[in-house]
Parts: C-alpha cells; sequence; structure tokens
C-alpha cells in the first residue's frame, strides 16, 4: 500500500472489489433471494416491528427481568471461573517467561477460542441438565481462551529490570512473579476480566436459546407464539440493562487502568 | 549494621558469551572488605560482566569466582540466592516496580530474609519493616516512603534502589553505571551516598563509571579494563592520564568527563 | 531508630470493604442463583461420560450432507458483512466527532450505534426469523445489523484520530461536505477499514454458524434437528466440521489483515 505506487493500488482495489461485488451477488443468488424480496423485507419488518408497541412491561417486571438477572448471575460465575484459570495460564503462556510452555498454552487458548460457547452449551446441557448451571460452565470454559491470550500479551509486554532486581536480592522466582510481575500485570489483566464480564453478558443471553437459562429462551418462546408486547419488553429490558452495565464496567475500567 | 565480610577474589576467570564475545579474560583480582573499588574501561570492555559474575547474574566460563572463600554457585538455586542475600545491587535504570510505592520498592531486598509465605501474603515482620525504614533514612527520602515509585524523579528513584540494596544488610554493593542516568547535580549527590555509606558501614562497594573524573574524585581504588581484561589495578591518587588513555586505547574527548572543564 | 517515617496513609477503608463485599456477595448471590454446585458436576461426571461415549467418535457418514448448509452459512457471512460493511460507512462517519454534520446527528447516531451492540447476535435472528420468515435471507438481515454493530464504533474511533488537514483543504477549495469525507477523510483510514471488514468477516462466519439454531439458515439449522434428537455422534461431527472450517477462514483473513497491516 506505498504511496509511491498509486497506479498498483488502484489494480488492487478495483480487483478487490470486482471479486467482493461476485461473491456477493453469487451468495444473494444462492440462497435465492429473488430481487421481490428487495420490495417486500422492508414493508415485513416494518410491519412486525409495529406489533411490538406498546410492549408488555407487567410481563417485563414479572418474567424477564429475573430471567436478565438470571443471565448476569451465569456471565458473573462464567467470568469469575474464567478468570481463575487464565490467570496461571496467562502465566505459562508468556513466551518471555516460559519459553518452553508458551507455545503449548498459546495453542490450547487459540482452540478454545474457535468454539462459539452456545456450542459449548450445546454439550453441558446434557451433562449437568438444562439450566443456567451449564451455561456459566460453558462461558467460563469459552472465555479461557481469549483471558489467556490477553492476559499472557499484557505479562509479555512488562518491563523486566524489576524481575532481574528481584533475583540480584535474592529472591525466588515465586517471589520475583509475586512482586516484579503481578504489580506490572494485575490493572490490566482486571481490565480485561471486566471487558471479558461485558462481553458474556451478551453471550449468556442467548444460551437460554439450548436450554442453559437467561433470557433467551423468554425470548424465543414469546417470539415463537408472536406475543410481541412481550418479546418487546424483553428487548427493552435487555438493552437498558446492557447499557448501563456497559456504562458501569468501562468506567471502572478506566479508574483501574489509570490508578 | 553487619557483620559479614565482604571479600571477593577472581581466580584466571573467563567469560565468554555464547555469541563468542568474551566478557572476561583471565581475570585475577582481589578485593579486600570494605574497600571501595571503582571500575572504568570503555562501553563493552566488560565492566558489567565483572559486577554480574560476582553475583551469579552471569556465568562464568571456566576460573572462578570467590566471595568470602566459597566459590559463586553457577546454577540458579538455594545455594546461589543465599549469596544475593548478601550482595546489594545498583542499576543504571533503577529498575523499580513502578507501580508499587517506595517503602514496597525497598521491601523487596528482604524478600531473601522473611519467610516465602509472609512475602506472599504481604505479612513483612515489624523487625524488617524497620530495616527498610532504617535505608530509607540513610539515603535521606523517608518522607516519600508511601508515594509511588513512578512519582519519584531519577535522582530519587535511585536513592530508593540504594534503599533496597542496604535494605538487605548487604556484605557487597554492586553498582552498576549507578548514575548514567543522572543530571551531573544528582550525579554528585548519589556518589557521595555510596561513599558514606561504604565508610559507616564498612560495606565492600564496587562502582563502574563511564566519567573519568568522577572515578577519580570518588574511588580509592581504581580498576581499569579494556576487552575483558584487567589492564590497570591502582590508587585513585596516583592514577595518571596516560594510564586512561591505555585503558581507553585512545585519546579521550569531552564525553569521557562529566564536567567539561574538569582537567584530569 | 530516629527516623520520622511519614504516617502510612490510610487505606480507603469504605471503599476496599465496600468492593471486596460487593464481590464477595455478587459471587455467593450468582452462584447459589444459578445453582452453581461442584458436588453435582463430580456426580454428573458419569453421565457426561456416557454422553461423551455416545457423541464419540463422529458420524463421518454424516459429513457430505454438511457441504451444502456450510456454503449457506458462508453465503449469509458474506452477503451480512458485505451489507453491513457498506451501511456502517455513513454511521460511522457521522458518529466521528471531528466530520458529522452536527451536534443533534452526532448524538443520535452514537447512540444508535451503542444500542444496535447490546443485542447479541442471536437476538437480531431471532428477530428477523419472526419478522421474513425460517431461512437464510433472516440470518444475512441478522448479520448485516451485527456487522454495523461491530464495524461502525470502531471505525468511527479512527476516522476520529485522522489528519484533519487534508479534509480541511479539501473545504478550502471548495468542496462539499461529501466531497470532504471521500476525498479528504475516508482514503486515510481505507486501510483499518478493510481490516475491521475483515476482522467482522470472522466474528460473522463463527455467527453464522449458529444462526440457525434460532431457524436462521445455515449449518445452525441441521445441528438444531440433531441436538433435538440427540444424535451427539452427529452433533460432534457438526462442531468438528464447524471448527476446522471456521480456523482456516480465520487464518486466511488474518493473513488477509496482516499484509494490509
Amino acid at each position: 500500500m506505498s504511496a509511491l505506487k498509486p497506479q498498483r493500488e488502484i489494480g488492487w482495489a478495483t480487483w478487490a472489489s470486482v471479486i467482493i461485488a461476485a461473491l456477493f451477488v453469487w451468495s444473494l443468488m444462492a440462497i435465492q433471494f429473488a430481487p421481490a424480496d428487495m420490495i417486500q423485507v422492508p414493508g415485513q419488518v416494518a410491519r412486525v416491528l409495529s406489533f411490538f408497541y406498546p410492549a408488555d412491561m407487567a410481563y417485563g417486571w414479572d418474567k424477564v427481568l429475573p430471567a436478565i438477572v438470571e443471565s448476569i448471575q451465569i456471565a458473573w460465575v462464567g467470568t469469575l471461573v474464567a478468570a481463575v484459570l487464565s490467570l496461571p495460564l496467562a502465566l505459562f503462556g508468556a513466551s518471555t517467561l516460559f519459553p518452553k510452555l508458551a507455545h503449548g498454552v498459546k495453542f490450547i487458548s487459540a482452540t478454545t477460542r474457535a468454539f462459539p460457547e452456545i456450542l459449548l452449551a450445546i454439550y453441558f446441557v446434557p451433562i449437568v441438565g438444562l439450566g443456567p448451571f451449564a451455561g456459566a460452565l460453558a462461558i467460563g470454559i469459552s472465555s479461557v481462551g481469549m483471558l489467556t491470550k490477553l492476559g499472557a500479551e499484557v505479562i509479555e509486554s512488562i518491563d523486566f529490570g524489576p524481575i532481574e532486581a528481584v533475583e540480584a536480592s535474592g529472591g525466588s522466582r515465586i517471589a520475583a512473579l509475586r512482586y516484579a510481575v503481578l504489580p506490572q500485570v494485575l490493572p490490566e489483566i482486571v481490565a480485561h476480566w471486566l471487558f471479558r464480564f461485558e462481553l458474556n453478558i451478551r453471550a449468556s443471553a442467548v444460551l437460554g436459546v439450548v436450554g442453559a437459562g437467561g433470557v433467551g429462551g423468554v425470548l424465543l418462546n414469546t417470539l415463537r407464539y408472536r406475543h410481541f408486547d412481550k418479546a418487546a419488553a424483553v428487548l427493552v429490558l435487555t438493552i437498558i440493562v446492557v447499557l448501563a452495565i456497559d456504562m458501569i464496567s468501562g468506567e471502572i475500567r478506566r479508574k483501574i487502568i489509570n490508578s | 549494621m553487619n557483620t559479614a565480610k565482604g571479600a571477593i577474589a577472581f581466580q584466571q576467570t573467563n567469560v565468554v558469551y555464547p555469541n563468542g564475545v568474551v566478557g572476561m579474560k583471565d581475570l585475577n583480582l582481589n578485593i579486600e572488605p570494605g574497600e571501595f573499588v571503582v571500575i572504568v574501561g570503555s562501553s563493552g570492555a566488560g565492566k558489567s560482566t565483572l559486577l554480574r559474575a560476582i553475583n551469579g547474574l552471569n556465568r562464568v566460563t571456566s576460573g572462578t569466582v570467590s566471595v568470602n572463600g566459597t566459590p559463586v554457585p553457577q546454577k540458579e538455586g538455594r545455594e546461589l540466592r543465599e549469596l544475593r542475600k548478601h550482595v546489594g545491587m545498583i542499576f543504571q535504570d533503577f529498575r523499580l516496580v513502578k507501580r508499587l510505592s517506595v517503602m514496597s520498592n525497598v521491601l523487596i531486598g528482604r524478600l531473601a530474609h522473611v519467610a516465602g509465605w509472609r512475602t506472599l501474603l504481604n505479612l513483612w515482620p515489624e523487625h524488617d519493616r524497620a530495616i527498610a525504614m532504617r535505608a530509607l533514612e540513610r539515603v535521606g527520602i523517608t518522607e516519600k516512603a508511601w508515594t509511588k515509585a513512578s512519582q519519584l524523579s531519577g535522582g530519587q528513584q535511585q536513592r530508593v534502589g540504594i534503599a533496597r540494596a542496604l535494605a538487605q544488610e548487604p556484605a557487597i554493593i554492586l553498582a552498576d553505571e549507578p548514575v548514567a542516568s543522572l543530571d551531573p547535580v544528582t550525579t554528585h549527590q548519589i556518589m557521595r551516598d555510596l561513599v558514606t555509606i561504604n565508610q559507616e558501614l564498612g560495606i565492600t562497594t564496587l562502582v563502574n563509571l563511564h566519567f573519568l573524573d568522577l572515578a577519580r574524585e570518588y574511588g580509592k581504588r581504581i580498576i581499569g579494563l579494556k576487552d575483558g581484561e584487567l589492564v590497570y589495578d591502582g590508587s585513585a591518587k596516583t592514577v595518571t592520564e596516560s594510564d586512561f588513555k591505555d585503558i581507553y586505547g585512545r585519546e579521550f574527548t569531552d564525553d569521557d568527563l562529566l564536567n567539561e572543564d574538569a582537567k584530569l | 531508630m530516629s527516623a520520622v517515617l511519614p504516617k502510612k496513609p490510610a487505606k480507603n477503608w469504605p471503599l476496599i470493604l465496600g468492593a471486596g463485599g460487593f464481590l464477595l456477595l455478587m459471587t455467593i448471590w450468582s452462584g447459589t442463583g444459578i445453582g452453581f454446585s461442584l458436588s453435582e458436576l463430580v456426580c454428573n461426571i458419569a453421565s457426561g461420560s456416557r454422553l461423551l461415549q455416545e457423541s464419540w467418535p463422529p458420524d463421518f457418514g454424516f459429513l457430505p450432507r454438511l457441504v451444502g448448509p456450510f456454503m449457506e452459512t458462508v453465503n449469509i457471512a458474506i452477503i451480512g458483512t458485505v451489507v453491513g460493511g457498506m451501511l456502517s460507512i455513513p454511521i460511522a462517519v457521522l458518529a466521528a466527532r471531528n466530520l458529522t454534520t452536527g451536534k443533534i446527528v452526532w448524538f443520535a447516531d452514537r447512540n444508535f450505534m451503542n444500542i444496535l451492540r447490546t443485542l447479541p447476535d442471536l437476538f437480531w435472528a431471532m428477530l428477523f426469523a419472526t419478522a421474513v420468515g425460517f431461512g437464510p435471507v433472516a440470518g444475512a438481515l441478522a448479520l448485516s445489523v451485527f456487522t454495523v454493530a461491530v464495524i461502525s464504533k470502531l471505525w468511527s474511533e479512527s476516522l476520529e484520530s485522522i489528519d484533519m488537514g487534508l479534509p480541511e483543504a479539501v473545504r478550502a477549495v471548495g468542496g462539499s461536505w461529501l466531497e470532504m469525507i471521500r476525498y479528504g477523510a475516508i482514503p486515510q483510514a481505507l486501510q483499518t477499514y478493510v481490516s475491521y471488514a475483515l476482522y467482522a468477516f470472522e466474528l460473522n462466519v463463527r455467527a453464522s454458524m449458529v444462526l440457525g439454531l434460532v431457524g436462521a439458515g445455515g449449518i445452525g439449522m441441521i445441528l438444531e434437528s440433531q441436538r433435538a434428537n440427540f444424535e451427539y455422534e452427529r452433533v460432534t461431527m457438526i462442531i468438528l466440521f464447524v471448527l476446522v472450517a471456521v480456523l482456516i477462514i480465520e487464518q486466511f483473513s488474518s493473513y488477509i489483515r496482516n499484509k494490509l497491516a
């Protein structure tokens, strides 16, 4: 993408656009999207949306709020499980501290990251039964990979001077981790935990689709029986709660990083 | 304050780095307890190698280094930690944990003296806290004890570095270019601190310096290194300009002096 | 021992106890709320191992039937990325403080963006499946919205950090607002746009695998039917297939992203 070769850049961009356009048209044809749908779809969406008003807030306070609370609980426990598991893994995954181990740890974390949590929930539901416990386990396991990776990156970026200072004063390896590594990395790592908690709220909200608890199952049922006013209550409350948690958590993250 | 004696002896010691660079060549050197020694030489002459061989941060390839007659262990472990417990080190870049308070940084010097479980839980005995406080007092920054290290100036950070070394109640202090990152005024303060500590506590002190005028002003004994070899060993009072030329292998310039107007 | 050590600053005990107490209570409340129990986990290992036995080995005979639905998944992801990618350009531009047309537009757009981001991908899929019927069209629409949520927020931040010299120069020679955006602003952030679009594509491929769980097309629809029938050796086959496909597509996408960076 050198500015010195404008000719070549135009060629590259044009080719990319042509290929993307071709893929796009092929995809539309493959899913049998007729041009007539172009006109119909917006109307359909608008018509269904019009049924959403007014939201059935009585149902919202009664049935939806407890389900959202359950989603938050799932996300909390899942994030906590992942945080506890990922802390030692992140240490061993830091190539600057443990060059031999790091490779294996990183590979495992990359593999677990590839699983959407809902696929894990599909396995946990039959093992521990329908309900939020299965959801929390799925969230926890699927978060370990990302938290390990981010934590290892934080640890790799630290200043190594203090570690040598601890070792030069006769401190053990563990003392070096406690006094030279941990104080440097903990704020960033905790901020990553909080960020993951924000993501996990959204993830846990959908787990109800496979019976793993939370608000997703409520939405699925209200839509299935076309109780649009009740579905609207789900959407409104979810948006408000998620926005509120994002704001609080984001504020705490900023405080932690700047302290 | 400490009863340990800080004698150091190199016997036919060689250090060759994995990349083939020779860091130390056939070094024979004896340092008596309580001496104040300044080591000079151009960069790459092996000054750091010499200091770091004494506390085992660098391994020797052949020959021996011994502290108080005991050879420096050549592998990580309990014995090497036991030796390092009594050898404080001061670094050019301070190497403080910036997010911790000054007090916590100084307590790092007590890590080897306190039971592991206590240090892990941050439960320091009163005795060790008192030692850390005395160390801070000696470098004159007690009022900064609860300040975060990151909020200190360079000179203050280096004082914390010295206090951390003192908190070990060491027999030996190794100072690796302790003033290279500091301004001239602070440089003199830090050098005076090191001399005072040496005189009052009798801690064997080795200081690597780049500046020749500093070496002559503060050193009692000067050791000159060139390409890993000992090329000068004598009193700071009798060292001459031509000795320095031999050590550096070239005419020296203003860059080799802290105070450019100084005359050697 | 003459040293006068300054008094250790008093710790903010209300904050420490408050935060610690909150964390503890939150954990206990959540743990009991979801019925977290290690004993249950241990007791259920037996039934779990039965399930794992049933789900292994994967049913490789099922593989040929996965190719068609998988292609549909990829198609959904492509449409979602392209449509969402295009829609997110104006949304991101208007949400960038330095480029937007007015304070009210900026404020409205910013909040619109944040609200889009609160709802997970599967919620959109459920909504569109209800509105336009089960099938891949619902999935493509859901991912379009999801893509807007991903790209517009990230890209508006990149747009806010561009050098304003060029856009102002375009304005100074009499260019319109659109010309300023087109020739002054977008070229500077084009590379990050492509990179975010590829990132969104990776997320979309992963998301499109599970859209079928709520009837929005793709390989997830087979997954849902096999799961409902407890055909776990087939579930395992589908998930392995999905895993490998996602990893390959991610490798390809991150290869291109690295080349651009």
